[in-house]
């Protein structure tokens, strides 16, 4: 029976929680890595150390009832009263409830929390037997090997989950992309730029194996697009700004243009391109809101940050390109040419041919510039191929989809007897799925 | 979270989405419920008519016992012929839905009932069993009982995962039905066996209306002589027999909720398991990072601030706490 179990793929993210089964096209659920407690303010899950709050006095001293009355003290189910995702956000809206983000920066600080957001995961909204199927997480580039062994002890002894993968987003977002016609030779080497909610990073793969050195992170991502947006809306005076509004009018009317001020022109020549955003308050009313230059000026500070922010200068292609220059040169040629997008902040109309264009600009200068020092010489040039897909916005769930249902996916996980016979150690090495000889 | 759900998550959020009057699109999903059970929600022909098909490994057994009935009580109209591969399928066409709202969420909770309802045939048909049997042992005194009437109808056996059964047996005053469940793990065993403990104590102690629960590693006399129960000898197989005797399970109102709890009993207990565990590990982390304060406030102070020579001879302070 153990065959026909699809594999479940679980990427979880320090916003969104996706969650589904290998072999779908789009993760069964999305909502966010949330869990809502009965609220014990100061108690477990503060100081931001990773572990329970500790006490003042060492349990044998208070007679096992530490401060914030922890779980030892309790005897019922109180370690049950939970809910996660979106329930999470509604309960702690509440009385009685306090909401936790058990992963800070894409890694999981409170293990306490993690391990009953699974369970409620797997048992409630999944709804498998976690014995009878193989799982495929994803952890963020960079991750300590203690995080991935903490993991694998959750898993394999709490869940007993049949077998474990542990994937690294960034190699899943390359997977994703496989889905592009632009891509041909099912390469594991690449850029991935992986644009979230909080903050945005540029990965440098090759084939399989992230060149951690050279990574980038960007402090300008979804949520900065937003203030953005709002920002702009607040100048005009509108008659809504909040932080929702900002949202949806980034999420459906923002574009990259090829050049600001041609753009400007051209909205002052056509007065349609201004348009109007309706907003239903509850309550039945009804605010009009106009939309107009922010339409490309959001996602322009991505390519012109300082329109945007006064402390990080670097426009999104001369990271890239610097990212690539440092990263070893025999991979270069290869990340030129496969930079893949990632994550929902990339989603916008002609990002990857603006951001093409502009890393095409730099590295032919540079080539022009090596070409007139070398004294005649002539350079065969480079190709640089920005990858844009449909799955973009789940890139690293998708891709943990598309190797999931692979034949021989299982013969890459680690098994439960496999765990028991070597320890936690065993996860800290996994065999490159999808790698070369591989699907 | 203290009892499981006993519907789908996904097929009510998909379904409730799609009846709200969204724009129609494609899907294509495959997803899987406990037990082995994989459901498939696609639209085939256009994008406004929703295939649901279930695929149960025991789905031999449940027609055995008469689920086609059931399914087609529940779903009538909306049954179709199965999709290739699977069980049972269900067609809901957006275009054709009841107008009342009501009725539409009555329609999506049947639909994610779909597991429930086609394991249910078993249990109903036992009820079923067990009325003709009052009726007719009511007939008699116990003694002068013909035999048929003592005994109880036959053993229903549903193979519901690979070595895991329910075994259901109606008898003319109660219906038994007995879960054997198998433990890989060994700490696994020890947590259910308290567990199942738990179940039995709480009969004495506080719930004295609860079931009879019965918790054994050799089969039960009921199973003798049913075919494919072995007895291993090794205790890893362990028998959980839960005797629904009092006359208010056994009501025909009753009887829809007693099927739904009793069937993801194994789920029920499992997720228990895993969650005392969860429990267990959050108390050991929260007694390391007690005992770590404690080492940490047990380490001299004078050796912190000691100034330290590196073998090119250069000083440094140790970094204290």
């Amino acid at each position: 029976m153990a065959n026909q179990t699809p594999a479940v793929v679980m990427d979880n993210g320090t916003g969104f929680s996706k969650l589904g089964f290998a072999g779908n096209d789009s993760p069964s659920f999305v909502f966010p890595t949330a869990i809502a407690t009965k609220a014990q303010a100061g108690g477990a899950g503060g100081s931001g150390s990773g572990r329970p709050a500790v006490a003042n006095k060492p349990s044998f001293l208070t007679g096992g009832a530490g401060p914030g009355g922890h779980l030892s003290g309790k005897r019922g189910t109180e370690d049950l009263d939970f809910f996660i995702g979106d329930e999470a956000i509604a309960a702690a809206n509440g009385p009685g409830y306090g909401l936790h983000y058990p992963i800070r920066h894409g890694q999981i600080e409170n293990w306490d929390h993690m391990e009953r957001f699974w369970s409620n995961s797997i048992f409630k909204y999944l709804r498998v037997e976690p014995e009878d199927h193989y799982f495929l997480l994803t952890e963020p580039p960079l991750n300590p090997p203690e995080n991935r062994e903490n993991t694998a002890e959750i898993f394999f002894e709490s869940f007993n989950c049949a077998g474990l993968y542990i994937a690294v987003q960034a190699v899943l977002a390359l997977a994703a992309s496989w889905t592009s016609s632009k891509v041909t030779d099912r390469s594991l080497t690449g850029t991935v730029i992986d644009s979230g909610d909080g903050v945005t990073h540029v990965i440098p793969v090759a084939e399989g194996y992230v060149i951690g050195s050279s990574i980038k992170s960007i402090p300008i991502a979804g949520r900065d697009i937003t203030y953005f947006v709002q920002s702009l809306l607040r100048d005009r005076g509108e008659a809504d700004s909040s932080l929702k509004t900002a949202q949806e009018i980034k999420e459906e009317y923002c574009y990259v243009c090829p050049d600001i001020v041609k753009e400007f022109a051209r909205f002052d020549r056509d007065r349609s391109r201004f348009v109007k955003h309706v907003v239903s308050h509850p309550g039945g009313r009804q605010v009009s809101v106009d939309v107009g230059y922010e339409r490309f000026l959001a996602p322009e500070i991505f390519f012109n940050p300082e329109i945007y922010s006064s402390d990080f200068l670097t426009p999104l292609p001369e990271v890239v390109d610097t990212v690539i220059q440092s990263s070893p040169i025999d991979v270069r040629r290869g990340l030129y040419k496969n930079i893949v997008l990632s994550g929902g902040s990339t989603l916008y109309k002609d990002f990857g041919r603006r951001l093409q264009r502009d890393i095409k600009q730099l590295v032919d200068a540079r080539i022009r510039a090596s070409e007139v020092r070398s004294g005649g010489a002539k350079s065969g040039g480079l190709d640089v191929q920005v990858i844009t897909h449909k799955r973009q916005r789940h890139g690293p769930w998708f891709g943990g989809s598309l190797l999931g249902q692979t034949p021989e996916f299982r013969s890459y996980c680690h098994t439960k007897a496999e765990y028991q016979e070597y320890g936690p150690g065993i996860v800290r090495r996994f065999a490159l799925l999808g790698g070369p000889g591989g699907s | 979270m203290l009892l499981l759900d006993y519907q789908n998550v996904l097929i009510q959020s998909v379904l409730t989405e799609r009846f709200s009057g969204a724009a129609p699109v494609s899907i294509d999903q495959t997803v899987s419920d406990f037990d082995g059970v994989i459901f498939h929600i696609s639209t085939p022909e256009t994008k406004t008519k929703i295939l649901v098909s279930i695929q149960i490994r025991c789905f031999g057994d449940l027609v055995k016992y008469g689920a086609e009935d059931v399914l087609r009580r529940e779903y009538g109209q909306y049954v179709t012929s199965p999709e290739a591969g699977y069980d049972f399928s269900v067609l809901v066409d957006l275009e054709n839905l009841p107008a009342d709202k009501e009725e539409r969420d009555e329609l999506i909770n049947k639909i994610a009932l779909l597991k429930r309802n086609a394991m249910a045939a078993p249990f109903e048909q036992a009820y079923e069993e067990y009325y003709q049997l009052r009726e007719a042992a009511s007939k008699f005194t116990s003694e002068e009982a013909p035999q048929g009437v003592r005994e109880g109808g036959d053993v229903k056996v549903i193979q519901y995962r690979e070595e895991e059964a329910i075994y259901i047996k109606a008898s003319h005053d109660r219906v038994t039905v007995i879960f054997s469940t198998v433990f890989r793990e060994e700490t696994d065993r020890v947590f259910g066996k308290v567990f199942i403990q738990e179940f039995v104590d709480a009969r004495r102690r506080a719930i004295q209306n609860a079931p009879q629960v019965l918790f054994r590693n050799d089969p039960p006399l009921e199973l003798q002589g049913v075919p494919g129960v072995k007895n291993t000898g090794t205790g890893e197989i362990g028998y959980v027999t839960f005797v629904v005797l009092f006359p208010r399970h056994l009501t025909p109102q009753r009887m829809p909720d007693v099927i739904s709890h009793i069937q993801t009993f194994r789920d029920y207990f499992h997720y228990h398991i895993k969650a005392s565990k969860a429990y267990i590990h959050s108390r050991m982390r929260r007694r390391t990072a007690d005992f770590l304060q404690v080492l940490r406030r047990a380490r001299p102070d004078s050796e912190e601030h000691k100034e330290r020579k590196t073998a090119s001879g250069r000083t440094f302070r140790a970094q204290g706490s």
